[in-house]
């Protein structure tokens, strides 16, 4: 029998035992997150924004006329003056330029979670590589990725973007990319690095490496699967990272976006009314209100998650 | 600790070299060469174009451009500013390095002191009112939309109660007959700060190795003292008023900033405080029988100090990014904002000036947590 | 003394009883997890948030240090009862000299000058066996004997009139155990104090102790002098535990392993706590507490005791 066939035949139990433990790990940590409270507020906003972001494609297709209600490029004809005040036909009012405000908001809540879900994945995924192939070979390649790390966590990113702006033109998915880079070659990396050195001394990766896998075949059969819970936790800081970035340089006006929450006070600004927080208010509070709930919503789950990996942090 | 400070510094000096060849490279991944953006501005004559050009090299073949980047790093010769001009680059940093280290350090080193002193309490009353309501308020302040939260602060005291002017460095109006010029005025104001800390830290030094009865009374009488005999020293010459000016447009932004960042100190001690909280030396100090309050600060806060230390370098990035929002916000012409302006205008020197100084300092900030570890940390010191 | 878990009160030390006269060494003997330790820290109240002394008397020199307050409390801890910790690795604070954390208990309770404080930690070093050069040095700078050593001279400084040491040399190896554990019978005789002895080495507590207590899941279920209960054991647990380790005076025989493990006291089991494990566990066992064998101040808790074997 070639080892080749002996893999295909042991892959699927293989896997399937594992599942079969994950989801088991899955209820018990389940469980434990639903005692830390603060991970179901988050989990409640987050819960909130996503119906926001869901409902408006279906709004704008079936109760909203596009060029009233469209959030780029709408305007509100039947007010006489803009900025109008909050109305039944706009519940939010409208913007300097006579757009919805609660359309902007909705439709700038989707691309915030393309944006989060985008930087997260690229960042989990370097992250989970960098930390297992620095483990798991060590040595020079270890301490070159290292020393790459140590900048990375040093850069201050909204600066590198502020510089990157000036050069190119940034928008969500080269902001999603940086941002993942950053952090995944930095912070991310680091953290599941240190969790990656205990798993390479477990017995199982060194009967594996016995048993003739190559190092492709064990870095990701063996270690990645290992890594995925603390990558998963470590995808919620992502998320919170690249919104509140996004927000900062829309708000600076240094990013091409077409819409989004930070551009939304970007354009109060430009107009004037930002500080007419009494007079003004839904020109300022949905969107920074929003920026604020949903990074906080992703750290708190975050903050939770890490709670249940690491019962140190746990109150007996 | 010779052969550690030597590693270390060894390691932070192959980073600098590593973080201008990042540098370098973005800035020549661009289409045409840098004097190209000069072009664009009809205000720059052809000359200080050409001049530009003999000084980055761009005629040059790439690997000699790297090596005179690296030179006008270390003389700090970033050439002529495009929005500014003819002032130099290195000129306006020179101006505006000052402002955002007393912005920084003053925000950084209260929030410190006060995340510190209020993780350490809600860390020891595990589970109680004061935990619940301190780790809510810390969560918020921590990810609070910062322009916002600068905003509100600025509504709030500035525009509404109107303590405090709305942003900017001076009030113009005050200053049209001014004697001297506020870097000069500026800059004293730093002296005198420094001579200050200098002393209250000397104070510091002495009662806590003697551990007097008074120390707490000594200290802050010396802490007044010396205020004192600063505000005296000011006033006789005649310039308090002007340095009364600059002070009160910085109170605001500090304290917006030492907000933002003392959560996650706060957040951090109390972690740092609940893990060493557990180990063997905590339950032998309490063994001993010594006061709960000495337990907690000679033994688990002072241990606990240790990784908070160690975590500063991953929040420095945090602090100076706050630090940019909260300039742009304030107006407070410092490195920060300048690093957006540049960017919103497109003045590629000095944006990329400034975004040097910018990892320079992180990188000088670094060396010296390495420091102060080595000083913290006896199992590393010998 | 109970523990409050999620899952319920752990009773981990459940109606314990016993006495040290002055100059008398207690031996408690048991397997981790039979609540040795908790007894420790119950001794000097200083229990972790989630402990809880819920009944009962603790009489040091007959007073009574339950009721007393935390500030009360400080009074005796160190000065009349002190210990010597389990992880001597670890219980040395790291970022301070050895000395100074001696010197720290000595101002506090001696309340002597700093001359004389340094003087006294002399004395100490001399007593334990510890070279004065090691006094300024920081605990990372010690081996695992001589932190054991320090912690043996911190505990002794203030001239307690008990000592608990909870498994003080366990982390050690047999040689260096050997050694401290004759300084530590060297110490106590010199000063005439009082020792309570906590190890899960029956060949350990042998040595030093002169009554000795076994322990099997929060409670004490044989109690004797040290002869007594190393020569006629009355509990099968006690025999149990003896026939685990191998003799330290060479006599070839079997080693019996004991089976299972010690119960977990969220749910304690009815009748005998050991009746699980017990092979002669008999129907009474499984349903009532078992009554108290006494053979002079030897007694045991069990249905089916050995016959007396003593001469």
């Amino acid at each position: 029998m070639s080892p080749q066939r002996t893999y295909s035949q042991t892959q699927p139990s293989l896997w399937k035992a594992r599942l079969t433990l994950a989801t088991r790990s899955l209820r018990q940590s389940w469980t434990l997150f639903l005692a830390t409270r603060i991970g179901v507020i988050g989990l409640a906003i987050i819960a909130f924004y996503a119906l926001l972001a869901a409902a408006h494609p279906i709004l704008m297709m079936f109760v909203w006329e596009e060029r009233v209600y469209d959030p780029v490029v709408g305007y509100a004809f039947e007010e006489t003056r803009q900025p109008a005040p909050p109305s039944l036909k706009h519940p939010l009012g409208t913007d300097p330029l006579g757009r919805d405000v609660l359309s902007q908001l909705m439709f700038s809540a989707r691309s915030e979670f393309m944006l989060g879900l985008l930087a997260a994945l690229v960042t989990v995924s370097i992250g989970t590589i960098v930390g297992a192939v620095s483990a798991y070979f060590g040595g020079v390649v270890d301490a070159v990725l290292m020393r790459l790390a140590d900048i990375m966590i040093m850069l201050p990113v909204i600066s590198v973007l502020v510089v990157l702006s000036a050069l190119i033109g940034v928008e969500h998915f080269e902001l999603a990319i940086i941002i993942g880079i950053v952090s995944g070659f930095g912070a991310t990396g680091v953290v599941l690095k240190s969790q990656a050195l205990s798993v390479v001394v477990k017995p199982y990766v060194e009967a594996a490496k016995t048993a003739g896998g190559g190092h492709v075949h064990v870095i990701f059969v063996h270690v990645v699967p290992n890594l995925l819970p603390l990558s998963f936790l470590y995808m919620m800081f992502t998320v919170t990272g690249a919104i509140f970035s996004e927000a900062v340089l829309s708000f600076l006006g240094l990013l091409d976006v077409r819409m989004s929450w930070g551009l939304m006070i970007h354009v109060t600004e430009s107009a004037g009314y930002l500080l007419q927080v009494t007079e003004y208010w839904w020109l300022i509070f949905p969107a920074s209100l929003s920026i604020t709930l949903l990074c906080s919503s992703f750290y708190l789950v975050g903050r939770s998650l890490d709670e249940v990996v690491n019962p140190r942090l746990r109150q007996l | 600790m010779a052969h550690y400070l030597v590693k270390r510094s060894a390691q932070i000096l192959l980073t600098l070299f590593v973080f201008l060849s990042l540098v370098f490279f973005i800035v020549n991944a661009q289409p045409g060469d840098v004097s190209s953006f000069y072009a664009l501005n009809p205000d720059i004559p052809p000359e200080t174009r050409e001049r530009m050009q003999d000084l980055f090299g761009v005629n040059d073949p790439l690997w000699k451009q790297y090596l005179v980047h690296v030179r006008n790093t270390f003389t700090g010769n970033f050439g002529v500013s495009f929005s500014h001009y003819p002032r130099t680059v290195a000129d306006i940093i020179r101006e505006r390095l000052p402002r955002t280290l007393a912005l920084f350090l003053t925000a950084s080193v209260i929030s410190f002191y006060l995340g510190f002193a209020l993780g350490k309490i809600i860390a020891w009353r595990r589970g109680g009112w004061t935990e619940y309501t301190s780790t809510i308020g810390g969560v918020t302040l921590y990810t609070v939309f910062t322009p916002w939260f600068g905003l509100m602060m600025i509504w709030l005291f500035a525009f509404r109660a109107g303590w405090f002017p709305i942003g900017k460095f001076l009030d113009p109006v005050l200053w049209r007959d001014a004697p001297t010029d506020a870097n000069a005025i500026f800059n004293r104001m730093i002296l005198s700060a420094i001579v200050v800390s200098i002393a209250v830290f000397a104070l510091f030094a002495v009662t806590a190795k003697r551990r007097m009865a008074h120390s707490r009374l000594i200290r802050i009488g010396g802490l007044a003292l010396s205020a004192l005999a600063v505000a005296a020293a000011w006033f006789a010459t005649g310039t308090g008023y002007l340095a009364w000016d600059i002070l009160k447009h910085m109170i605001l932004p500090v304290a917006t900033l030492t907000l933002i960042s003392f959560a996650g100190t706060m957040l951090l001690t109390r972690n740092s405080m609940l893990e060493t909280m557990r180990e063997d030396y905590v339950m032998a100090a309490r063994a001993k029988g010594l006061p709960e309050k000495d337990v907690r600060d000679r033994h688990v806060a002072r241990n606990a100090l240790l990784p908070i230390v160690t975590s500063f370098v991953f929040s420095l990035a945090f602090a100076v990014d706050g630090g940019v929002i909260i300039e742009q916000i304030f107006s407070w012409p410092g490195m920060g904002q300048t690093l957006v302006s540049a960017a919103l205008t497109e003045d590629l020197p000095l944006a990329v000036g400034a975004f040097v100084f910018v990892g320079v300092f992180v990188l000088i900030a670094h060396l010296a947590a390495d420091i102060l570890y080595v000083y913290l940390d006896p199992r590393i010191r010998y | 003394m109970h523990y409050m878990t999620r899952a319920g009160a752990v009773r981990a030390v459940d109606g314990v009883t016993f006495s040290v006269e002055r100059g008398q060494s207690l031996g408690l003997v048991g397997e981790s997890g039979c609540g040795k330790s908790s007894i420790a820290i119950s001794l000097l109240k200083i229990l972790p948030d989630s402990a809880r002394i819920l009944s009962g008397s603790i009489l040091l020199e007959g007073v009574d240090i339950l009721p007393l307050s935390e500030d009360e409390m400080r009074e005796y801890r160190w000065k009349r009862i002190s210990m010597v910790f389990q992880a001597a690795m670890n219980s040395l604070d790291p970022v301070y000299r050895v000395g100074d954390q001696i010197i720290e208990a000595l101002e506090l309770h001696v309340g002597s000058a700093p001359s004389e404080a340094v003087e006294r930690v002399r004395e100490l070093y001399d007593l334990v066996g510890l070279n004065h050069s090691f006094i300024p040095r920081y605990p990372h700078e010690y081996s695992g004997g001589m932190k054991q050593r320090a912690i043996i001279a911190m505990a002794l400084a203030c001239e307690p009139a008990i000592i608990v040491a909870d498994e003080p040399t366990t982390a050690l190896d047999v040689i260096v155990q050997d050694r401290i554990l004759r300084e530590m019978r060297k110490v106590r005789d010199a000063l005439d104090m009082s020792m309570i002895y906590i190890s899960h080495d029956m060949a350990v507590i042998a040595e030093v102790s002169d009554v000795v207590g076994v322990m099997y899941a929060g409670r004490i279920v044989e109690f004797g002098e040290t002869k007594d209960v190393f020569e006629n054991p009355i509990h099968p647990y006690t025999r149990a535990l003896m026939s685990a380790f191998p003799s330290v005076t060479g006599e070839k025989r079997e080693l019996a392993t004991l089976p299972g493990e010690p119960p977990n006291l969220l749910a304690p089991p009815s009748g005998c706590r050991f009746h699980p494990r017990c092979p002669y566990a008999t129907e009474e066992c499984r349903s009532q507490p078992p009554p108290t064998v006494r053979r002079g101040v030897h007694w045991a808790d069990c249905w089916n005791p050995p016959e007396d074997q003593s001469p």
